[in-house]
């Protein structure tokens, strides 16, 4: 179809010396789509988005990516790297990674400027994502005086600088107070409804609700145990339970302690 | 009894952690280079270009009476920059200078520099004569000294690290020596709390380290702990590069905001540098 943008048939990678990362892995994603990865630790989904950003190459198995076969050889073209750099953005977990840079502003400057967007778009890019994420106070700040959550909407705002189609978010929303979270669910769902694909790796269950349509789950001999739309996989309590997935709280009701479970979709009672 | 008391048995560790408050202090503090001052108000490529002309002319100038008014410039700037002079004379003064004028000390005599003696003395058997020439070279060497430490202190405490890393760009240094410098940079401060971390975590663990054997296995597991994660750290940061379409060429972002305020310092400071060399070589 058309509008197929990734297609994986197959796939498995492993990290040289270590055990595989990916075993076989089938994955189809649409234009527009909102698709949320999970699984527990080290079940390879950040090695997923890796791949999907052309990163790193499948040892096995096919890719394709807008239509094209995706490999090493085919990014050793720097006008084919470059197509596709504009056209994919990865968000790292780690924002101190992602921010190199010596200053905000050189951060979000970054990608434009390699992919030959002129300096004059590349001010009024700056201007407009830092309006968009609530950061243009920092833009003249150095990286390691910002908090996570403002280095994680840096982080978002250096990809949203490139206006990707595409954007592969790993674990966006871990370890931030609750406001952040709010302000990137929101940046995602509003990117979504203007076209944009989002792929996200979560382990935070409570938001994929709002963040994706269809949820793909990692097991734990890392290939896709099951993909289907979110009501679906994430209201069969059973597979839940089996994968790991279901958060067991413990609450105190006039003086008394108890434990449950509680699903993600469920209201917390 | 331990051989080792506690004070010495975590020698090392303190003296990494003093290393590395130094480290933070001097290198990415901006404290200064963020007051609002006339100096930090300046453009930096301008500015840059201004310090290097004072500079080369104080290195130029053979007698100390022509090097004095650019160090009295040097103090004046400090002054109206919001840069506290006590503050200044020490950090520029104390030890540079002081360090300079032992080198220099054999100079003075008539043994290294023959010449008109101005003061004999005897001591111990031997006649030391100290030169008019020994003295006035002396001079020279400190004061050059004095007032190019001045200057370079003066420059890097009212501009913003980055801006000065951008500014080598500027002045022709390639754009990948730039950018690597510039990562180094970003990346000090996170290693430097990463070793802080790290001690902190061994310290709530095994408490104080009591022997100076033991320091030094926690300080080679550090080391061996820093490599490994600077190791895997550069391949992601690499990745991240690629994954915004870094091919082996970097592109950055240069900005050159002057206003005519900047370009009359630096015509001001071209007089002063050429009136001084014209006044020195004329004469």
């Amino acid at each position: 179809m058309s509008n197929l943008i990734f297609e994986l048939s197959d796939v498995h990678y492993s990290y040289p010396g270590k055990f595989p990362a990916l075993c076989g892995v089938d994955m189809r994603v649409r234009s527009g789509e909102k698709i949320a990865v999970i699984g527990a630790n080290g079940t390879g989904k950040s090695t997923l988005l890796q791949i999907l950003d052309g990163l790193i190459f499948p040892h096995q198995g096919k890719m394709t990516a807008f239509g094209e076969r995706l490999s090493e050889w085919t990014h050793r073209d720097e006008k084919a790297a470059h197509r596709f750099r504009k056209r994919v953005g990865l968000v790292f977990q780690n924002a101190d990674i992602q921010l190199f840079c010596p200053s905000v502003r050189e951060d979000i400057a970054f990608g434009p400027l390699q992919l030959g967007v002129s300096k004059e778009e590349v001010e009024r890019r700056i201007l407009e994502v830092s309006g968009v994420l609530d950061i243009r106070h920092l833009l003249d700040r150095v990286p390691h005086q910002l908090s996570i959550g403002e280095k994680r909407r840096v982080a978002i705002a250096s990809v949203l600088a490139i206006d990707p189609e595409v954007y592969l978010f790993d674990e966006p929303t871990a370890g931030l107070d609750p406001s952040t979270v709010r302000h990137i669910i929101d940046f995602i769902v509003d990117a979504n409804l203007r076209g944009k694909t989002i792929i996200t790796a979560t382990h935070d269950l409570h938001i994929i609700g709002e963040i994706a349509d269809t949820v793909y789950v990692f097991g734990r001999d890392k290939r896709i145990v099951r993909g289907g739309t979110t009501e679906s996989v994430l209201g069969d309590r059973s597979f839940l339970e089996a994968n790991n997935l279901v958060h067991i709280h413990r609450h105190h009701h006039d003086g008394k302690e108890h434990v449950h479970h509680h699903l993600p979709l469920e209201p917390h009672d | 009894m331990s051989k080792t008391s506690p004070k010495n048995g975590d020698f090392i560790e303190r003296s990494i952690l003093s290393a590395l408050a130094f480290l933070k202090d001097a290198t990415l503090s901006e404290e200064y280079a963020n007051r609002k001052g006339f100096l930090q108000s300046l453009d930096p490529h301008l500015k840059t270009i201004s310090f290097l002309a004072l500079l080369i002319t104080t290195v130029s100038l053979k007698s100390p009476a022509l090097i004095g008014p650019i160090y009295g410039l040097c103090l004046t700037l400090a002054f109206f920059s919001a840069i506290p002079i006590g503050f200044f004379l020490k950090r520029t003064l104390l030890f540079i200078p002081f360090f300079s004028l032992c080198i220099v000390l054999p100079n003075l005599f008539s043994i290294v520099t023959p010449g008109e003696p101005v003061w004999s003395f005897h001591v111990f058997g031997i006649n030391g004569i100290i030169t008019r020439q020994g003295l006035e070279g002396s001079i020279l060497f400190v004061v050059r000294i004095a007032t190019s430490v001045s200057l370079v202190v003066l420059l890097s405490l009212t501009t913003r690290h980055t801006a000065l890393l951008k500014v080598l760009r500027v002045l022709g240094v390639p754009q990948i020596f730039v950018m690597t410098v510039s990562m180094c940079y970003r990346y000090l401060y996170l290693f430097a709390s990463m070793v802080e971390n790290i001690f902190t975590a061994i310290k709530s663990r095994v408490g104080v380290i009591s022997h100076h054997r033991q320091g030094q296995r926690v300080v080679a597991w550090n080391i061996a702990n820093t490599w490994n994660r600077t190791t895997q750290m550069s391949e992601e940061v690499y990745m991240a590069m690629l994954s915004r379409g870094y091919t082996g060429e970097p592109r950055l972002l240069i900005e050159f905001h002057s206003t005519l305020k900047d370009w009359a310092c630096l015509f001001c400071s071209l007089i002063v540098c050429a009136s001084l060399l014209y006044k020195a070589y004329s004469l």
